[in-house]
C-alpha cells in the first residue's frame, strides 16, 4: 500500500519536511505544492536530501515551481492538477502534511 | 474514483485555492466528489461575508459557485464553526448572535460526516497546513 | 467492511484547538465503531506529557479527553520514539506503543486512509 505525501509549507520554516523523509518507505510519492517547491532549489540541503532517496518518486506542482521562478533537478517530475488528480489515483492513499 | 476532499485552511491560504483547483480537475477528470467537508479553519473558506478586493482571487466565492453549479454535497463541521464564528441563521438565532455568515449551499454538520464520506470513497486527500 | 484511518497528531496541546480537534477525529471515528489508529509525532507528543496543569493558561484538561480513547474504541495508540527522545518525555500520560521510523512507515502502510493534522 503506497503512500503519496503532499507537503506545502517551507523547508526552512518548519521540520514538517524533515518528519515526512524519515516516514517515506519504498515506493511511495512525495509531491511538493506551495512553499515546499523550495526543497526542491538546487544547492540547498533539502533539494540534497531529496536527491539523496532511494524507492520514491518526487513531483512538484508546476504552478508553484513556475510562480517562485524554480529550476528544480530534472528528477522531479512536474504535474498539473489533472496530474496531482492522476496521482491520488495511482497511490494507494495521500497523505497530506497538515 | 470517488474522493472525499477535507479542507483545513481560510480562503486566504494557498491550500484552499489549491484544493478548489484540485477538486475541479477532478471532475473534469471523471470522477466523483463524495462530499466535501471543511474542518478546523477550513470553515472560514464557506464564509459568505469575505470580501475580498477587485483585483485578488475571491476564493471563497469561487468555492461557492463550484459547490452550487455541480450541486456537491458540501459540509461544514458545526463544532469547528461555532467557535470560529461561522454561523448559519439557524445557530444565529439560537446563540442570539448579530450576524449569520454561512450562506447557501453549505450545510452545518458534525464529524460524522467527514468519516461517512472517508469510507464511501476511494480515496481521502486533505488540504490545509500552509 | 470498513476502511481504517490513521490520525497523525502533530501539534502541541496548548497552541490553539488543532491538538484538541485531531483527537475530535479520533473519537468521532471510535463512536462510529470505525477502525482507527492515532499517531503522536513531533510536538503532538506534548500532549502526552505528565503533570500538565492546562487550567493555568484557561484551557480544558486534554488528558481526560486523551484517556478516554480505549471507551470509545480507539485503542490502537502510537507515539514517534524519536519525538520523545527529542523532547525529554521519557514517561507519558497514556499507554503508547512507542515506535522507531521503520515502525512508523510500518504502520502508516497498514491503514487505509491517513489524516495528518
Amino acid at each position: 500500500m503506497k503512500t503519496l505525501h503532499v507537503l506545502s509549507s517551507s523547508p526552512f520554516s518548519d521540520d514538517r519536511l524533515s518528519s515526512c523523509l524519515r516516514l517515506l518507505g519504498n515506493g511511495d510519492g512525495l509531491l511538493l505544492c506551495g512553499d515546499a517547491t523550495y526543497a526542491a532549489q538546487p544547492g540547498t540541503s533539502h533539494a540534497e536530501a531529496l536527491a539523496a532517496l532511494q524507492g520514491v518518486a518526487l513531483y512538484a506542482l508546476d504552478e508553484d515551481i513556475q510562480a517562485r521562478g524554480l529550476k528544480p533537478a530534472a528528477d522531479i517530475q512536474q504535474v498539473d492538477y489533472p496530474g496531482f488528480v492522476a496521482l491520488a489515483c495511482q497511490f494507494s492513499k495521500v497523505n497530506t502534511w497538515l | 474514483m470517488k474522493f472525499a476532499i477535507a479542507l483545513f485552511s481560510p480562503p486566504s491560504a494557498p491550500s484552499s485555492r489549491r484544493a478548489l483547483r484540485f477538486a475541479e480537475a477532478a471532475l473534469q477528470g471523471g470522477h466523483q466528489i463524495v462530499r466535501l467537508f471543511f474542518y478546523a479553519d477550513g470553515v472560514h473558506s464557506a464564509s459568505g461575508t469575505i470580501v475580498s478586493p477587485q483585483d485578488e482571487t475571491d476564493v471563497a466565492r469561487q468555492w461557492r459557485e463550484f459547490v452550487a453549479g455541480h450541486g456537491l454535497d458540501a459540509v461544514v463541521c458545526i463544532a469547528a464553526a461555532l467557535r470560529r464564528g461561522v454561523l448559519d441563521e439557524q445557530e444565529a438565532r439560537r446563540y442570539e448572535r448579530e450576524a449569520a455568515n454561512l450562506p447557501a449551499p453549505w450545510v452545518l454538520s458534525g464529524l460524522g460526516q467527514l468519516h461517512e464520506a472517508a469510507q464511501e470513497a476511494d480515496r481521502l486527500i486533505c488540504f490545509g497546513g500552509d | 467492511m470498513s476502511q481504517s484511518l490513521l490520525v497523525i497528531s502533530r501539534q502541541a496541546p496548548w497552541n490553539g484547538p488543532g491538538a484538541r480537534e485531531a483527537l475530535d477525529i479520533a473519537l468521532a471515528g471510535g463512536a462510529f465503531d470505525l477502525p482507527i489508529g492515532l499517531l503522536f509525532l513531533d510536538d503532538g507528543v506534548l500532549q502526552l506529557a505528565v503533570g500538565q496543569a492546562p487550567q493555568a493558561v484557561q484551557q480544558k484538561d486534554l488528558t481526560a479527553n486523551l484517556q478516554a480513547l480505549p471507551m470509545f474504541g480507539v485503542e490502537a495508540l502510537y507515539a514517534c520514539a524519536q519525538s520523545l527522545a527529542q523532547r525529554g518525555l521519557s514517561d507519558t500520560a497514556l499507554a503508547v506503543e512507542r515506535l522507531d521510523s521503520d515502525g512508523l512507515r510500518a504502520l502508516i502502510d497498514r491503514y487505509d486512509q491517513v489524516i495528518t493534522l
